[in-house]
């Protein structure tokens, strides 16, 4: 009950922001080409910038090197991709300058060439370096520009994230999900090797999900920000879609592999429990968030001990349908219908 | 400069839209790859492959456990009579068939139908009430539901190997051996009088047209 109330409570501050953050989002682009105009500008203006110094050619044949190898790892790894990105973008410089014209962008920008970044791996990019903005500015699209320009992008090319600052917050749950994903697999991995103890499913959801929660601590100030951003209408699949995706993963780590209705219980129930102590959360002033975690400890109990009593009323129900039919067969042989005359 | 811009709108939308779904994607294909070395189902290349395979394991999964109940429903009125041992029989093929795919969900973490509680209680409801009708009855809904399944197995099939045989090798056996067994209770149910029902051609094709129904909708919820 108190914990409903202080939900209620964390729910207030949230309406409050979120009338906030609706009147600063971006206008969309009616047309979808128009991103990839953005797309082909930002990297035009950023060539330009380049030509002031080109690179010797022993520097851009090293770099060309980089960047194969960076194309395949480039979402999972985004600080060797924000260090490798300088060398990527003079590299790609010299290979334009090489070819002759900057019309080579128009012939380019349709495929996945391996010396050509993708739009994705960019905004992929630019967004990873606006996370460093978000203290100062926000979940806005002043750090999104801000974290172009450390690019050495104009800022013009916010103009590509149609769903502007929501884009951000986005990335950074996917980005969140992912690293979440890769500690439960290598918990997993440790455990089958053998070198760890297996947990309790209780006790291993409580872990996953303090883990996950403890990587909006860094941002934790602007956070009720981003939760209204991605409640905002246009947000909501994609929001459903990673909060989805995150609680199944939670289960399969933690071992679920059932397929009936429980499937649905049982995500159901932790997905109360993540979104409840979230908010808990950014409305903690305790030592290092203990009443969080306390919080997280209690709703994780309240669901064992459901479980435990559910399958005690259907033990229950059992025993009272089995002495009910004990109870109607002893009558029909007390009335004698049992007999075969 | 049309054909690049035309270019440039498929990529973009199909890129930006699968982007978030093949990041969660990625997450998961590692996973698959340090589980079991040889599953019935390839590690899917993209996005739109796993919802196909979502959508072809989810009714196949569904189909069977429908199945498993009506033949629940069917030993429930008939069970103590001669045909008991029959459809006792057919009904631990089915478990079989429903055991299979229950493990290929969750090795290929699948999202089962929500209907099921619904094909739980419908399967029963038509296994008991045709049995009801005598063992004709029975075995009338045994050739109706069973033509139903094999000729979905056989579209699922020949759109398998339209697509890729080789790849999907080891799920077209599981599906041609399955539908091979299906067609044997079919067979069996022909044999033990299904026809001689009364309003036969009546209860066969609605009974057909209800599992059409249960097809198309768990494919999707």
């Amino acid at each position: 009950m108190a914990a409903l109330l202080r939900g209620l409570r964390a729910g207030r501050t949230l309406r409050g922001l979120a009338s906030v953050v609706a009147a600063p989002t971006a206008a969309k682009p009616p047309c979808i080409s128009l991103g990839r105009g953005f797309h082909r500008a930002a990297l035009r203006l950023q060539d330009e910038s380049k030509t002031d110094k080109p690179p010797t050619p022993s520097s851009s044949s090293s770099t060309i090197h980089h960047e194969h190898y960076q194309a395949p790892s480039e979402e999972q790894e985004p600080a060797a991709a924000a260090a490798s990105s300088q060398e990527d973008s003079t590299s790609e410089a010299a290979s334009e300058e090489a070819s002759g014209a900057n019309t080579s962008y128009q012939e380019h920008s349709g495929e996945q060439d391996e010396e050509y970044e993708t739009e994705e791996q960019l905004q992929a990019r630019i967004l990873t370096s606006a996370l460093e903005f978000v203290p100062l500015h926000g979940w806005t699209m002043e750090a999104i520009a801000a974290g172009a320009e450390t690019l050495d992008l104009s800022s013009a090319s916010t103009g590509m994230f149609t769903h502007g600052a929501g884009d951000l917050v986005l990335h950074f749950v996917a980005q969140c999900n992912s690293q979440l994903t890769e500690i439960l697999a290598e918990q997993n991995n440790q455990v089958q090797l053998g070198q760890a103890e297996p947990k309790r499913t209780s006790e291993f959801l409580r872990d996953a999900v303090e883990t996950r929660l403890r990587m909006h601590i860094p941002y934790i100030d602007s956070w009720p920000q981003a939760m209204s951003i991605l409640l905002l209408p246009h947000n909501i699949p994609d929001s459903l879609k990673h909060l989805s995706t995150l609680v199944d993963d939670m289960w399969y780590y933690a071992g679920d592999r059932s397929t009936d209705m429980n499937w649905y219980t049982k995500r159901a129930a932790l997905t109360g429990i993540y979104n409840t102590t979230e908010l808990v959360m950014v409305q903690d002033s305790s030592q290092d968030y203990e009443d969080t975690w306390n919080f997280l400890d209690n709703r994780i109990q309240d669901v064992v001990k459901m479980a435990g009593t559910a399958k005690q009323v259907q033990a229950t129900g059992e025993a009272v349908v089995q002495g009910l039919m004990g109870a109607a067969f002893t009558l029909k042989n007390l009335a004698g219908v049992n007999q075969r005359r | 400069m049309q054909r690049a811009a035309h270019t440039a709108l498929f990529d973009w939308s199909n890129v930006f839209g699968s982007s978030m779904i093949r990041q969660c994607l990625k997450c998961r294909v590692p996973l698959q790859l340090s589980t079991r070395a040889y599953g019935v189902i390839p590690t899917p290349r993209d996005a739109e492959e796993k919802d196909m395979m979502d959508r072809i394991l989810r009714v196949d999964h569904a189909g069977e456990y429908g199945a498993n109940r009506i033949y629940a429903g069917q030993m429930a009125v008939l069970g103590r009579t001669r045909t008991g041992p029959l459809i006792q029989h057919m009904w631990d093929q089915e478990k079989k068939h429903l055991e299979k795919f229950n493990e290929i969900l969750a090795e290929n973490r699948v999202r089962p139908t929500a209907l099921l509680p619904l094909w739980n209680i419908a399967g029963f409801v038509l296994g008991a009430s045709s049995a009801l009708l005598g063992k004709e009855g029975a075995m009338a809904c045994t050739v109706a539901v069973e033509e139903s399944i094999s000729e979905h197995y056989n579209s699922q099939i020949r759109a398998l190997m339209e697509k890729d045989p080789d790849r999907y090798i080891e799920l077209l056996q599981v599906i041609k051996e399955f539908r091979d067994e299906e067609m044997e209770h079919h067979d069996t149910g022909l044999e033990h009088d299904a026809e001689s029902v009364p309003g036969y051609w009546l209860l066969k094709n609605a009974i057909q047209l209800g599992c059409k129904a249960a097809i198309y909708v768990s494919q999707r919820v």
